[in-house]
């Protein structure tokens, strides 16, 4: 097949000193098909070639467009911060970075290759009929996903989109946290962590003080996450599935007022008494209006979220005495510690791992599909477009300033 | 990481031997022998000393951070490790590592901004074109191995400032001792704690006699102190843990012996920052910026 030449190369050969990259993707991977695509850009499955061995999975990354000619336009602070990080970042549960390679004005990220995530998971679980993941199976995926997390936590990295999706999984069952687009360093940063990013974390998955618009968070909102994948893992639904408000014209951001009551109808509300900040933060007002406008039932019933695990159990057929066993009354308990309103109560990672649930039970494997029978599907990957190059792209005008944070959570609402 | 320097790629890969980087400087000049002997540039620490006042005044307007300006003078250095300056236009590589830099620290800069101030200081070296830093970018990236987080000495500075009890005026100092590093190879040869510690050290050591105006180097207020026997006291200060002398140093010096810190990395940062100062003295901005020019200009760096 004829291939055009790149666009830089034939720069190069005007421009002495133009930027030329010393490594060529397609000289190093073949490109087996196409993953997903988001509005960073997309990912693609490809094999190694000349001497590189194993699968891997490259993130390109959108170039800009103006008019038709691809431009230098200055790369996203969200693809740098994801750069800088997977570059330090080495940990058993958290996804492997092989390289990146800058070229033809795109980034190539290039990770190793994952077969399963959560998201894939869990839907595997309801199909054709609802059937219970594993009660040691959740167990070795939560400590997995906790160990990951806690090496984020102490290396001053908030992971901020922690989600089914965002979790990968090998074939050999071992779990990697995966997408730190959204991740940031949290050690006295220059501008507060709310200034830039006005939106952060799917809304299913976020946690209540950023509903209520803290400007302060912590690692505590990625403990939230865990506690609702935990959740999501038992019951295979998300727990909390509000719908998101929209941004208004003056791109303000607005009060999650559905999500917020999704919690409220399990949780119960948020009190004061309890959670001694709750009065401080700035979307207070929107949460007493909440309870003055509408006041079903629920509202009066107090908190239920032991009734809502029990349910759970009951509907997946977890029981001691049943082949998928049960995550008991010591998940409940984990359960319920991530689910604490109180960012400054909710358990930490550490606390998490030392928790009962793990302790006890014997031990925890780290092949979450250990003493699996049936098999996962693999990863869905199509062959409309295993055309790497930049001119395959649809592309989109970016600035280079904005975070794309809101781009990508508007975006989830449609997944 | 970010807490981690002990696995951050700031030790493993951006830290070198200072036999290492004369080595590496040596094989950039071999490469291009001519080029070197037809432009001569100043000592390498007064070309830091202009690039960083052109930082300064790139970020002043823009309300940039001073860990902003520090990260991009660290970004400029790795970049020189791997290119010949003689190839490059040093204008557009500094408003780029600035542009990165700011992104890096969290208090990012719109390009188009970043470049219409970079022109107005610069006309003749930046031009309109907004991908000519986009792509310098990629390069800068590229060389760098996508390695950008930078470990800063001003984290020891005010993580020790309550243990050693210090005083907001020693503090001060010391945050300006910091600033200076940066004009010299010491953020290449050394890690960030002795750094930072010898900026404590300095600060009380040689306590300066017109507190509380250091400006944002405090080459002024220690250049002459620590000429005039000023090392003689330090190295008595430090050699000395059960002799006289101020109670102040002499907490510092029992703190620095229980401590796993390197006493003479800490003294050869010293004497680095004492030469940096003497160097200082044939500083002219005028000078710097004709070779520069000259440099960019006839070797058409600019297009």
């Amino acid at each position: 097949m004829f291939t055009p030449l790149s666009t830089e190369a034939l720069d190069a050969s005007r421009r002495p000193g133009a930027y030329v990259s010393k490594v060529r993707v397609r000289d190093r991977y073949h490109i087996v098909g196409f993953i997903s695509s988001g509005t960073y850009g997309r990912v693609y499955k490809a094999i190694g070639k000349n001497g590189q061995k194993g699968e891997f999975a490259i993130k390109k990354f959108k170039p800009d467009k103006e008019g038709e000619t691809i431009q230098y336009t200055g790369l996203s602070q969200s693809a740098i911060r994801e750069m800088s990080l997977c570059t330090e970042l080495s940990h058993a549960n958290v996804v492997q970075l092989e390289e990146i390679i800058l070229e033809d004005k795109c980034i190539f990220m290039v990770f190793e290759y994952t077969e399963h995530d959560l998201l894939q998971i869990i839907h595997h679980h309801t199909q054709p009929q609802r059937h219970a993941i594993s009660a040691p199976m959740v167990r070795s995926i939560l400590f997995q996903l906790l160990n990951g997390l806690l090496y984020l936590h102490t290396n001053w990295v908030l992971h901020r989109d922690l989600k089914p999706a965002n979790i990968l999984v090998t074939s050999s069952g071992a779990i990697r946290i995966g997408d730190l687009g959204l991740a940031r360093l949290f050690y006295k940063p220059l501008n507060s962590l709310f200034s830039g990013d006005k939106v952060v974390v799917t809304i299913w998955y976020r946690a209540p003080e950023l509903l209520l618009g803290s400007r302060h968070y912590t690692p505590a909102v990625d403990m939230w996450a865990v506690g609702c994948i935990f959740a999501e893992l038992l019951s295979l639904r998300p727990i909390f599935k509000g719908e998101e408000a929209k941004m208004d014209s003056k791109k303000t951001v607005p009060f999650q007022r559905n999500q917020m009551m999704k919690i409220i109808e399990i949780l119960g509300l948020p009190r004061k008494e309890t959670w001694p900040g709750l009065a401080a933060m700035p979307e207070y007002p929107q949460l007493q209006s909440l309870v003055l406008h509408r006041q079903p039932a629920h509202f009066h019933r107090g908190p239920n979220l032991e009734g809502w695990y029990q349910s759970c159990l009951k509907n997946g057929a977890y029981s001691a005495s049943s082949s998928v066993g049960t995550p008991g009354a010591d998940g409940f308990d984990l359960l319920s510690r991530m689910l604490e309103y109180d960012p400054v109560k909710r358990i930490t990672a550490e606390q998490a791992l030392e928790h009962p649930y793990f302790a006890n039970g014997g031990p925890i494997s780290g092949n979450c599909f250990a003493g699996i029978e049936s098999k996962y599907p693999h990863r869905r990957v199509t062959q409309d477009d295993n055309d790497i190059r930049t001119g395959s792209l649809p592309g989109t005008k970016r600035s280079g300033l904005p975070d794309d944070s809101m781009m990508r959570a508007a975006k989830r609402v449609k997944e | 990481m970010a807490a981690n320097y002990w696995a951050s790629t700031q030790r493993r890969h951006w830290l070198f031997t200072r036999e290492k980087l004369a080595d590496i400087r040596d094989g950039l000049r071999e490469r291009d022998k001519v080029t070197h002997s037809q432009f001569p540039l100043p000592d390498q620490r007064l070309l830091n000393i202009y690039f960083n006042q052109q930082l300064i005044k790139l970020g002043k307007r823009m309300s940039t951070r001073q860990q902003a300006i520090a990260t991009a003078q660290v970004y400029l250095k790795r970049f020189y490790t791997k290119n010949e300056i003689r190839q490059t236009n040093p204008y557009l590589v500094l408003t780029t590592a600035f542009y990165l830099a700011c992104k890096m620290e969290e208090c990012p800069q719109h390009i188009r901004f970043v470049v219409g101030e970079a022109r107005g200081l610069w006309p003749e070296f930046i031009t309109h074109d907004v991908a000519k830093l986009g792509e310098c970018e990629f390069a800068l990236i590229s060389e760098m191995s996508s390695q950008l987080i930078v470990h800063h000495p001003y984290r020891t500075l005010t993580e020790l400032q309550t243990d050693l009890s210090l005083s907001s005026d020693e503090v001060a100092l010391g945050w300006s001792v910091i600033n200076d590093h940066y004009l010299t190879d010491l953020p290449l040869l050394h890690p960030p704690h002795v750094i930072g510690i010898m900026a404590i050290i300095i600060a009380v050591v040689f306590k300066p006699a017109h507190p509380g105006n250091f400006g944002n180097s405090a080459q002024s207020a220690l250049a002459a102190t620590m000429r005039d026997g000023g090392m003689n006291n330090l190295a008595y200060a430090l050699s000395d843990k059960t002799g006289p002398g101020a109670p102040r140093i002499h907490k510092l010096v029992q703190w620095l012996a229980e401590s796993d810190v390197d006493i003479k990395a800490v003294v050869e940062c010293t004497q680095e920052l004492l030469s940096l100062y003497e160097v200082w003295e044939q500083y002219s901005e005028k000078h710097c910026k004709e070779l520069i020019g000259r440099m960019v200009k006839s070797k058409n760096l600019d297009k």
